[in-house]
């Protein structure tokens, strides 16, 4: 019966461009806002102009005329990646489609995702029909300053091919610096800088003095006067790096090790950063120097390998272990260099929530504290009133294996449903 | 868990401590006795349907019964284990892993898995490189193996012969299956062209299908100059002399011969159609492995009765091969009549989440039937080992999994493994926990709030 329940509301759904500009209402069995209230009782969400424009959380609900109705068991915000190189690293994984590391030189603060995001590739599709609608897209793991993030919505509201502007909820969403083994393996191989954690640590502190002094040049030349003659030259890697010292842009630290994780706190502090830790492997084994920073972790993938060392004492309980601890933490798939391609952030948070978080939890870390840390909150992450109608439809609880997504809303359109 | 005996005896508890002890070294001393009864469990026997009150009975490693409560003899002096609530299942069976040769962490002289000296290699013996203390071992009995079948790479046209193990023994000697010779490594495809970026062959499909035809006409020759000198020697000719051994050839005889199974790693519908092409040419018996686009010649495999053991990964791409990676293929296999085995290819996927693989097929459509046997008979008999493993049943090994909910549940945990009547693993143990979910190479290092539950 519930099955045919869905089945007849999805049959109003003759296409996705048939519900371009019309009113939906989503009715849920277990409706999940992740906004203040009750969560998992039966609801309609009703959806004008791509917006949420109203939240009822209450059983028996009629949705008002003129609404084209998709109807759900569970329903829940879409998923938010908080860290991915998806739409820069391509499904093929041929030089053709990577574009997530620049590592020609450690320093490449002046590069932005943005300029590198296909928003056409395909992995962004597989996502999305796994409920996950929003990224925060990174460059990779091999430079020491590796450049610029954005935020992304993994489908578009056009009919047809979107643009890396229409995607883009934050075109520069943070700068990514790499701790532990990877730059160092990079470079080291070329007998360049770094060879080791020390030379990384050096990089990016003396990258960051740089930026200060560049801005207190910039300054002097201001309050001497305008003689363009005497005007410092421009340089784009600092100017990026500004941003960051200033505390405009956050920092993300990618670190795996426990060790790592404190170099970042290290760096955070002494600049006075406002900064995130990424990937976090290590971060139940020093979850208490991580909260007493108070800094958020971007942790994941929950099913790393634990091939490198960095990555050898990976646990499934550590999301578990880190909200236990009162991090603020949101669930990340980071870069892959071979298969599965990309991670899936549903999956992700399923393995999380049978270690340890919980469905509700892992849902929340997965939604509202990820659009939190990443400062989207305000159009991401839940469903309430003026928030895009960014919405996943299952047919059972979304992280059990055997569920099925049934429908994926993506700023107010049907960007996904199953056949 | 809770452990009581059937009498009152401390005596007996005393003795199956005992008992257990030994049982490696003198199996022989209690045949025929009950030692061990699991009870209350749902049982799914695989080789019939799921038990809802069960009992397993097992006795010298092997399972001596198995029913519906109060429908076996329990024998005095058996040890119960009270299993009610829990879900009990065959040991798992992974048909296509590299546990023990891919080493865990790794660092780059610790791989055995690819020798990329030569794209032929059918001399070479998995067993020789396995390590049975990578602790990926020890992580796939926490996700509920019991019998794998532990290959060489993909990187060679023929990679080597594959280990058929039980996840159990600090040896090599004490994992391999007596009986067993294991199979051959076989690949297609992309993965062993790489020999063309060092200017050596293969560098293309066609070169892969020519050396591999190569090595079996070889063998077909070599087989054959062996039974001339036999039949010689059997006529009474005492001048006859016989061939030169051939460490290369004689695992490839033994294809020839239908004693070896050829694991071949093939994604493309094409290159799955090289691969029966092959076997239809010189008459060999073929498993599919990872079969990305098996579902689109699933009626060619169907009709020669060629089984798949099938890889799910959690989005297409990462190779070209790849692309089109779907979670309905399994399904598409099931309907088509194609035996499908779900596995880890660890570490592409871990073992700790075995049961995930065949959960995902479920996703993609298949029967909860089929993934059951997919996880179980399937890949048994894919290695020749269907009357020993695979199913509950009386005479086979006592190989059997204490799951804590249903099969395929994203919250279910393994709470027991169990090789042959020896708990090899055990969740409620904080050592073995940690294999489970992981940190155990810093278990000692764990801050006490850092303990984590079921």
């Amino acid at each position: 019966m519930r099955r045919l329940r869905w089945f007849t509301g999805l049959i109003c759904v003759a296409s996705a461009t048939a519900l371009l500009g019309q009113n939906i209402a989503v009715v849920a069995d277990h409706l999940y806002t992740m906004a203040d209230g009750t969560q998992g009782g039966p609801g309609v969400v009703l959806i004008r102009d791509g917006k949420i424009e109203a939240v009822r959380n209450a059983p028996h609900q009629q949705p008002p005329d003129g609404y084209t109705v998709l109807k759900g068991v569970y329903v829940t915000p879409g998923l938010i990646d908080a860290d991915t190189t998806a739409g820069i690293s391509g499904a093929y994984n041929i030089p053709a489609d990577q574009d997530q590391d620049e590592a020609t030189d450690p320093n490449t603060a002046d590069v932005r995702t943005f300029d590198s995001f296909n928003p056409n590739e395909r992995l962004l599709k597989v996502l999305n029909q796994y409920g996950v609608t929003t990224v925060q897209s990174a460059p990779g793991p091999r430079n020491p300053i590796a450049g610029r993030a954005g935020i992304f919505k993994t489908a578009g509201t056009g009919s047809g091919p979107a643009t890396v502007e229409q995607l883009a909820i934050r075109q520069e969403s943070a700068m990514v610096f790499n701790l532990g083994d990877t730059p160092k393996a990079t470079y080291g191989k070329k007998e360049k800088a770094p060879t080791t954690r020390m030379k990384t640590a050096e990089i990016i502190r003396h990258a960051l003095l740089d930026a200060k002094a560049y801005e207190e040049k910039w300054d002097k030349w201001k309050k001497d006067g305008t003689d363009i003659s005497k005007q410092p030259s421009r340089d784009m890697k600092l100017e990026a790096l500004l941003a960051v010292v200033d505390g405009r842009l956050p920092a993300i630290f990618n670190a795996y090790r426990a060790d790592d994780i404190d170099t970042a706190i290290r760096i955070g502090s002494e600049f006075h950063l406002h900064y995130i830790v990424a990937s976090a492997t290590e971060g139940y084994l020093i979850a208490d120097a991580i909260r007493r920073a108070g800094v958020p972790c971007l942790t994941g993938p929950v099913m790393q390998r634990m091939e490198s060392l960095q990555t050898a004492n990976a646990t499934f309980e550590n999301p578990a272990l880190l909200k236990r601890a009162g991090i603020p933490i949101a669930l990340m798939t980071g870069y892959e260099g071979y298969v599965p391609k990309n991670r899936v952030l549903l999956f992700e948070a399923g393995i999380a929530a049978a270690n340890g978080l919980g469905m509700e939890e892992a849902l929340r870390t997965a939604t509202a504290d990820a659009a939190q840390i990443l400062g989207v909150d305000d159009q991401v992450g839940s469903l309430a009133p003026g928030k895009d109608a960014d919405i996943a439809l299952f047919d059972g609880d979304p992280f059990e294996y055997t569920s099925h997504v049934l429908a994926v809303l993506t700023s107010g359109q049907v960007s996904y449903q199953r056949r | 868990m809770r452990f009581r005996t059937a009498e009152s005896g401390r005596l007996s508890l005393c003795l199956w401590a005992v008992l257990c002890a030994g049982i490696a070294l003198c199996p022989q001393t209690f045949a025929g006795q009950a030692t061990l009864v699991i009870h209350g469990a749902k049982l799914y026997p695989i080789s019939g349907p799921p038990i809802e009150h069960g009992v397993l009975l097992v006795a010298d490693g092997k399972i001596v019964a198995v029913g519906e409560e109060g429908k076996v003899k329990i024998p005095r002096g058996t040890t119960v284990e009270d299993a009610t609530g829990k879900v009990v299942m065959p040991g798992i069976v992974d048909s296509h892993s590299h546990i023990g040769i891919i080493a865990n962490p790794s660092a780059s002289d610790s791989g055995d898995a690819n020798e990329s000296s030569g794209p032929i290699e059918p001399g070479l013996r998995a067993l020789d490189a396995i390590d049975p203390a990578d602790p990926n071992i020890r992580m796939a009995t926490a996700g509920g193996v019991t019998t794998a079948n532990i290959m060489p790479g993909s990187g060679n046209v023929m990679g080597g012969q594959t280990a058929y193990v039980k996840l159990r023994g600090n040896t090599i000697e004490q994992m391999l299956i007596p009986g067993s010779i294991g199979g051959m490594k076989m690949a297609n495809g992309e993965n062993p062209k790489h020999y063309g970026a060092k200017d050596k062959a293969p560098m293309t499909r066609m070169e892969e299908a020519a050396l591999a035809r190569g090595i079996y006409q070889k063998a077909t020759q070599y087989k054959a100059k062996w039974e001339a000198y036999n039949k010689a020697v059997a006529t009474g000719d005492k001048t006859a002399k016989p061939p030169d051994r051939d460490l290369e050839l004689e695992p490839v005889v033994e294809i020839l011969e239908g004693k070896r199974v050829v694991h071949n790693h093939t994604h493309r519908a094409d290159d799955i159609m090289t691969a029966i092409r092959l076997s239809d040419e010189f008459r060999y018996r073929l498993v599919v492995h990872h079969g990305t686009e098996s579902c689109e010649v699933a009626d060619e495999l169907a009709k020669r009765h060629i089984a798949v053991s099938f890889t799910i990964v959690d989005s297409p791409g990462g190779k070209l091969e790849a692309m089109n990676l779907d979670l309905s293929c399994p399904a598409r296999l099931e309907k088509a009549g194609v035996k499908v085995a779900l596995n880890t290819d660890d570490p592409i996927t871990s073992s700790r989440l075995i049961l995930r693989q065949a959960a995902l097929a479920v996703r993609g459509g298949m029967s909860e039937e089929a993934a059951l046997k997919g996880l179980t008979i399937y890949p048994a008999e894919m290695l020749d080992l269907g009357d020993r493993i695979g199913t509950l049943e009386a005479g086979k090994d006592a190989d059997f999994v204490v799951l804590s909910g249903p099969p395929f549940g994203v919250y279910t945990h393994v709470l027991q493994t169990w090789i042959e009547g020896q708990k090899v693993f055990d969740r409620s143990n904080p050592q073995d926990l940690r294999y489970a979910t992981g940190g155990f190479g810093v278990a000692d290092r764990f801050p006490a709030s850092a303990r984590g539950g079921n």
